[in-house]
């Protein structure tokens, strides 16, 4: 019985029962208590029945009966179908109560059970766990700031909310050139100069946003890297150097078109007049001017010369003014913003005569370009009409003994066409292999490609295949982590384990109960065979004896003493038997009236009498109490 | 300069740069208070200015060890090899600060963001809401000045900002 009351307090308790550690047996249970646990398994069970029930005992005592009724009239709904009234909760015996309460516990949802057994998603175990972090941190009572514990700070001042701003760091590692790496400044820099990643920023709110931002920019920049040098890169068969100053040189290309493109029609209206046209010319403007000098220009060919120019200036500006040595200050600041205005104003000049003659050279070199262009064809039409002039020269030459040059011209034709024919026999010879090997070779080449694309789609798959892979391992391990911390869990639930051992062990224990119950049974069999048999042969033999006996006894009166001694024998082994057999049922008939005796005292019968006797007093006092009001009313 | 970077001994000098180049990449720039007792404030503006232009006109044009020295002939030989040794070590760091400000070069750009995300329980109408809000905050750069721009957004806005933020990238990746 312990083990079962044990599984239903446990049960009681999930329910939401409020039970104290030290009831262990349904024995202890008090009225209230039962009516809680009862209400509580039924608001599970059916909350639409269930919500109607009060989980407390009224005082009155004519409401008491009155939700005594009502719950066993709720059990009696769900489908008990064992006896039940008031007097159940009211004045409870264990052994009916404990019937009940095993009912109502295994009317209990199984689902409930089952739903915190299965291995619930990521997301959801996280949401349990923020769920759990809020209402514990909303369970914590707000202190006024000097009060506070260093552990609710965090979550209870403002402070803890800082914005998430970044700034540069600058790290050992990020060095990317090679060559660079071993430089000595570069050794010194890092050894001597450089401090730590958590001292290089002014406010220490914004170290751990300043790293998260720098290891996710690097770490971007890698995946990036990666996936274009899978899908195109490995492509292309190149080197990842090649390819990457492949691709440097095609966007400077780019850049340089844009440029120029926007650069150009603001190069045609020369004088400044502001663009309407894009950001990127108004901007380009703005360095044609008194520009800003701290840009990385993209080259193109109209900006370096600027740039130069306005950098130049610059710096020399820079190297110059550095002031000599000290004056009368009012002097110098005249005579300096004098002789500011004055340069201003050549500058000026300077710069509309840059851009004037700027444009003048342009005119003149494309002018130029052209003149040279004519010259060139002129010179062309010259070589060739030159060459014309010397054949014609040499035809007249040949004028005169026409006939016997006509002779020569035609022998030498007919050698040039021999001489043609054997070349070509003998081009033919030579080509012939040529064009073999030629063919030979292309194969070779177009296999070499077939291969190295098998290669390619090869290395391709198993680009695929680690990707693939990594992510399952991934995976698994979060659904491993994940197990260990819902094993973690469960681990509370030991009682689980346990019960189901138990049952086994009770099984098997019921498995030995059972054979030795057969085995007395064939004892029993035994025995009442063993008996029957005797009485046979008792019957038997007496018969025999009295027959005997009886034949002798009319010529002998001894015997016929002997006789009647038999027969009075017989008679009282008899009564002694059926007295035996007697005391047995009677012996039996002690034990049942005991154990009811037994089972009544468990009832509590005069106890429970006693308290419904109070309980009627009470009723009759409210009701001439009512009665009383009533009249008064 | 000569007669300013002079006045600092050797050590300090390597020290100063490195600052001066910090302040270049975006960090804490060295302060006057420190050096107050070397230069006058107007001196140490000028130093500084003067001594960030070098940086950044030594990097922009690549110039050779001799060139820098050829710019700072005024200075001590001691202190020209200070300040050129700062550039060559941090030459990698001033040429992303550089690239960096380049890639800004249009008139507004984004340069830092943050976001919360809140849950709406319950509002002056509804009851209880349950929804999620982000509050997104842009530090935009807009022609120098930084200005920031707040906004919060339902799951839909949201979903609408990242898609077009999307089509944006794919811009981008297209021009590569």
């Amino acid at each position: 019985m312990e083990e079962v009351d044990k599984i239903l307090i446990h049960a009681l308790k999930q329910v939401g029962t409020d039970l104290s550690e030290e009831t262990d047996s349904v024995k202890q249970f008090s009225s209230e208590l039962i009516v809680e646990a009862v209400v509580r398994c039924i608001r599970v069970i059916d909350p639409a029945l269930g919500n109607a029930l009060p989980t407390l005992l009224p005082h009155g005592m004519s409401a008491r009966f009155r939700v005594g009724m009502s719950l066993a009239q709720a059990c009696q709904d769900i489908g008990y179908k064992g006896e039940i009234g008031y007097q159940t909760f009211l004045y409870s015996s264990e052994p009916e109560i404990r019937s009940l309460l095993m009912f109502l516990v295994e009317k209990l949802p199984r689902e409930r059970f089952e739903a915190s057994d299965q291995p619930s998603g990521k997301s959801a175990v996280l949401q349990r766990a923020i769920a759990a972090a809020i209402k514990a941190q909303l369970a914590v009572p707000w202190l006024p700031p000097n009060c506070r514990l260093p552990k609710y700070c965090e979550t209870q001042s403002l402070l803890a909310s800082h914005s998430f701003h970044v700034q540069p760091l600058s790290l050992p590692h990020c060095t990317k050139d090679p060559d660079k790496k071993h430089l000595k400044e570069v050794k010194d820099y890092q050894r001597n100069v450089l401090s730590p990643v958590t001292a290089q920023l002014s406010s220490r709110t914004s170290v751990v946003s300043s790293i998260l931002e720098q290891h996710t920019a690097e770490l971007s920049a890698a995946q990036e890297w990666d996936s274009e040098w899978n899908s195109q890169g490995l492509l292309s068969r190149l080197t990842p150097q090649e390819y990457r100053s492949r691709k440097l040189t095609r966007l400077r290309k780019r850049i340089e078109e844009q440029l120029r493109s926007a650069a150009l029609p603001s190069a045609e209206s020369a004088c400044g007049v502001p663009a309407s046209a894009s950001d990127l010319s108004e901007l380009l403007h703005a360095f044609r001017g008194s520009a800003p000098s701290d840009h990385v220009l993209t080259k193109s060919t109209h900006f370096t010369h600027t740039q130069k120019f306005t950098f130049t200036q610059e710096a020399a500006a820079v190297t110059h003014s550095i002031p000599t040595g000290h004056q009368l200050e009012g002097d110098v600041q005249l005579r300096q913003q004098e002789e500011l205005a004055a340069l201003q104003e050549q500058f000026q000049q300077l710069c509309t005569d840059v851009e004037h003659l700027s444009a003048d050279m342009k005119l003149m070199s494309v002018t130029n370009a052209q003149v040279l262009d004519e010259l060139k064809q002129r010179e062309l039409a010259n070589v060739q009409n030159e060459e014309k002039m010397q054949v014609k020269k040499k035809t007249i030459d040949l004028l005169p003994d026409a006939d016997g040059n006509l002779l020569q011209l035609q022998a030498l034709v007919e050698a040039s066409t021999k001489r043609v024919v054997n070349l070509a026999s003998q081009w033919e010879k030579h080509r012939a292999p040529l064009i073999d090997e030629h063919r030979r070779l292309k194969e070779i080449c177009s296999s070499q490609d077939m291969e190295s694309s098998r290669k390619l789609s090869e290395i391709k798959s198993l680009h695929d295949k680690i990707r693939v892979s990594t992510e399952e391992a991934k995976k698994k391990e979060e659904t491993y982590k994940q197990l260990l911390t819902e094993l973690e869990n469960l681990n509370q639930d030991v009682s689980r384990s346990a019960y189901t051992q138990r049952i086994l062990e009770i099984v098997s224990n019921i498995k030995k109960q059972k054979e030795e119950i057969t085995k007395i049974l064939s004892d029993t069999k035994e025995l009442q065979k063993e008996i029957n048999n005797l009485t046979g042969k008792l019957d038997r033999t007496f018969a025999v004896t009295d027959e005997l006996v009886f034949k002798d006894a009319k010529k002998d009166e001894s015997v016929r003493k002997s006789y009647k001694y038999l027969a009075a024998l017989h008679e009282n082994c008899n009564h002694l038997i059926q007295t035996i057999e007697d005391t047995g049922t009677i012996l039996r008939e002690i034990r049942d009236l005991e154990e009811q005796i037994e089972a009544e005292n468990g009832n509590k019968t005069v106890a429970n009498l006693e308290r419904i006797l109070d309980d009627y007093k009470a009723i009759r006092q409210e009701n001439s109490a009512l009665a009383a009001k009533v009249r008064e009313g | 300069m000569a007669v300013l970077l002079s006045r600092l001994p050797h050590s300090d000098c390597l020290n100063l740069c490195h600052r001066v180049v910090d302040g270049l990449c975006g960090r804490e720039p060295p302060r006057w208070a420190d050096y107050s007792s070397t230069w006058s404030l107007q001196e140490w503006l000028e130093l500084l200015s003067s001594l960030t232009t070098l940086f950044r006109l030594a990097v922009q044009s690549s110039n050779s060890d001799e060139e820098v020295l050829a710019l700072l002939s005024d200075v001590g030989s001691s202190h020209a090899k200070a300040v050129l040794s700062v550039l060559r070590s941090r030459q990698e760091e001033i040429c992303h600060a550089l690239l960096d400000r380049t890639n800004s070069i249009s008139s507004a750009t984004l340069q830092d963001f943050e976001w919360q995300l809140k849950l709406a329980l319950s509002s002056d109408k509804i009851s209880s809401l349950h929804s999620p809000l982000l509050s997104l905050s842009l530090d935009v750069r807009d022609n120098g000045a930084l200005q920031p721009v707040t906004m919060e957004l339902s799951r839909e806005e949201l979903s609408k900002l990242i898609n077009a933020l999307e089509a944006a990238n794919k811009v981008v990746l297209q021009l590569k």
